[in-house]
């Protein structure tokens, strides 16, 4: 089963990260636990944000030192992403927070998620934009419906761009908290295109290295590969 | 990973060989002459079939290969060997493939199994099938790469669609003398761009890059811990 196979870190990991035909998969091979979160509303915001020379460190750590020294770096204020660091290579690294993840994770207003990510330009240009869309009607106190209504709304109005090709990000922090679950984080990469059938990257067959797939309602699809090492180049430990 | 292995793919030998030299493990860590010409198509040919259809999907896990389609070299170029139902492709390619620059070039030895999602299938294997072409018909290097050029400006080779993509996780693959069977990894193909829009090649990045030349493609290349059979890769 594939669910033997991945570490059960990984799979939260991409539900975190909004990938819903995999949370599917999850829904179907049952995990009661999961059902009953611990975080069933928004806590107070002062949990979610965290002091700005911490963040800035924290996002650059999404990726090796050679790519976020001269990136772009946002922190998120009370009202939505601030400009911290203006760079010059065109990525852009952030710490994301929990509704960043799938409308349906239990961990969606988990106020210890803090995912470290540097996006590249065409992700910068293409994905971004949605993640911090979202983020400002969070901040604005909408629902998560109203939040969920609202995304897909822009998209439909093509006030959202859909992936660029080329679109990807790093996730390399050592220091990043994916989720509550394991050993909470994960080194990888991941990669966003239009929507696509997950089959189409052979992701999420068992031996396969590929992971994720659709999300909702952003109409994008997002794969995973982790890596071997952290940003600052040390080894993960296996398994 | 073995990042000494997959920097050398950056650099340039970024196909494959499969470990049918069991009897030169001394030759690994040595480059040794270019070849300048092609040797007999013999040598370049698998005498079993099957073990060249086992190959070909060995680049790839199974519960992606076995509804592969799979091709198999012949005298005359690329052969459907096996009907697919998924889209992928996987095929075993030769030296020919290899940049015009390495000493692996035309080297009857390797062999390079991959499996190619969809749109790489679809975008992909043209080139392979050309180069192929050109490389059985016994032109010099200097006309292949001609020809490929040609073919590429007159756009009857088309560049990679978005979302190409290739399984390359054989531990049976054999990329020449000095590379062995180097390391399970995955690779994307892009209209020619800069290293640096995947941030290839810099320090610590565990992206890497090849820029094809004649052919207007970027290739980026990342390891993976596992072979397609599931176990570990090793590690540095």
């Amino acid at each position: 089963m594939i669910r033997k196979k991945v570490p059960m870190v990984v799979r939260s990991i991409v539900v975190l990260m909004g990938v819903f035909g995999w949370l599917s998969q999850m829904q179907v091979l049952g995990n009661s636990k999961d059902n009953k979160t611990p975080y069933p509303s928004m806590a107070a915001l002062e949990r979610y944000l965290m002091p700005r020379d911490a963040e800035i460190a924290l996002a650059r750590s999404a990726a090796p030192a050679a790519i976020s020294r001269d990136a772009t770096v946002l922190v998120l204020g009370r009202k939505g992403y601030e400009m911290a660091v203006k760079g010059k290579n065109d990525f852009v690294c952030v710490v994301e927070r929990s509704w960043e993840s799938d409308f349906d994770s239990p961990e969606f207003w988990n106020p210890k998620i803090r995912g470290a990510v540097c996006y590249n330009p065409p992700a910068a240009r293409s994905v971004f934009p949605a993640r911090a869309k979202r983020q400002e009607m969070i901040l604005a106190g909408l629902s998560k419906t109203q939040v969920f209504d609202g995304i897909k709304a822009a998209f439909d109005r093509k006030e959202l761009p859909t992936p660029e090709p080329g679109s990807m990000c790093y996730m390399m922090s050592k220091e990043a908290y994916l989720t509550d679950r394991g050993s909470h984080d994960l080194a990888h990469l991941m990669f966003e295109v239009p929507r696509i059938d997950d089959a189409a990257w052979g992701a999420n067959l068992p031996n396969s290295p590929v992971m994720g797939g659709a999300q909702a309602p952003e109409p994008f699809s997002e794969f995973i590969v982790p890596v071997g090492k952290w940003s600052d180049g040390t080894a993960v430990p296996t398994n | 990973m073995n990042q000494k292995i997959v920097n050398a793919i950056a650099l340039g030998i970024f196909a494959l060989v499969i470990a049918l030299c069991p009897l030169c493990p001394a030759r690994a860590q040595e480059s040794g002459p270019a070849y300048e010409r092609m040797v007999p198509i013999d040598q370049y040919l698998m005498a079993d079939r099957n073990a060249e259809i086992a190959l070909a999907r060995n680049a790839a896990p199974e519960s992606i290969s076995r509804d592969a389609e799979v091709l198999l070299l012949g005298r005359h170029g690329y052969e459907t060997a096996v009907k697919g139902k998924n889209g992928f492709v996987c095929v075993v390619e030769r030296s020919w493939m290899a940049p015009f620059d390495d000493p692996e070039f035309l080297n009857p030895d390797q062999r390079l199994p991959l499996c190619l999602n969809p749109p790489a299938a679809r975008t992909h294997l043209p080139l392979t099938f050309k180069m192929t072409d050109l490389a059985l018909a016994g032109l010099s290097k200097t006309q292949m790469f001609n020809g490929i050029k040609a073919a590429f400006d007159k756009k009857e080779l088309p560049v990679p669609e978005p979302g190409s993509m290739c399984y390359m996780m054989s531990k049976q693959q054999y990329f020449g003398r000095k590379y062995g069977n180097a390391d399970p990894h995955l690779m994307f193909w892009f209209p020619k761009t800069d290293d640096m829009l995947w941030g290839a090649g810099l320090p610590g990045s565990p992206v890497y890059v090849h820029q094809y030349s004649p052919e207007p493609i970027t290739e980026f290349i990342i390891s993976v811990s596992k072979w397609s059979d599931g176990t570990p890769a090793p590690a540095d």
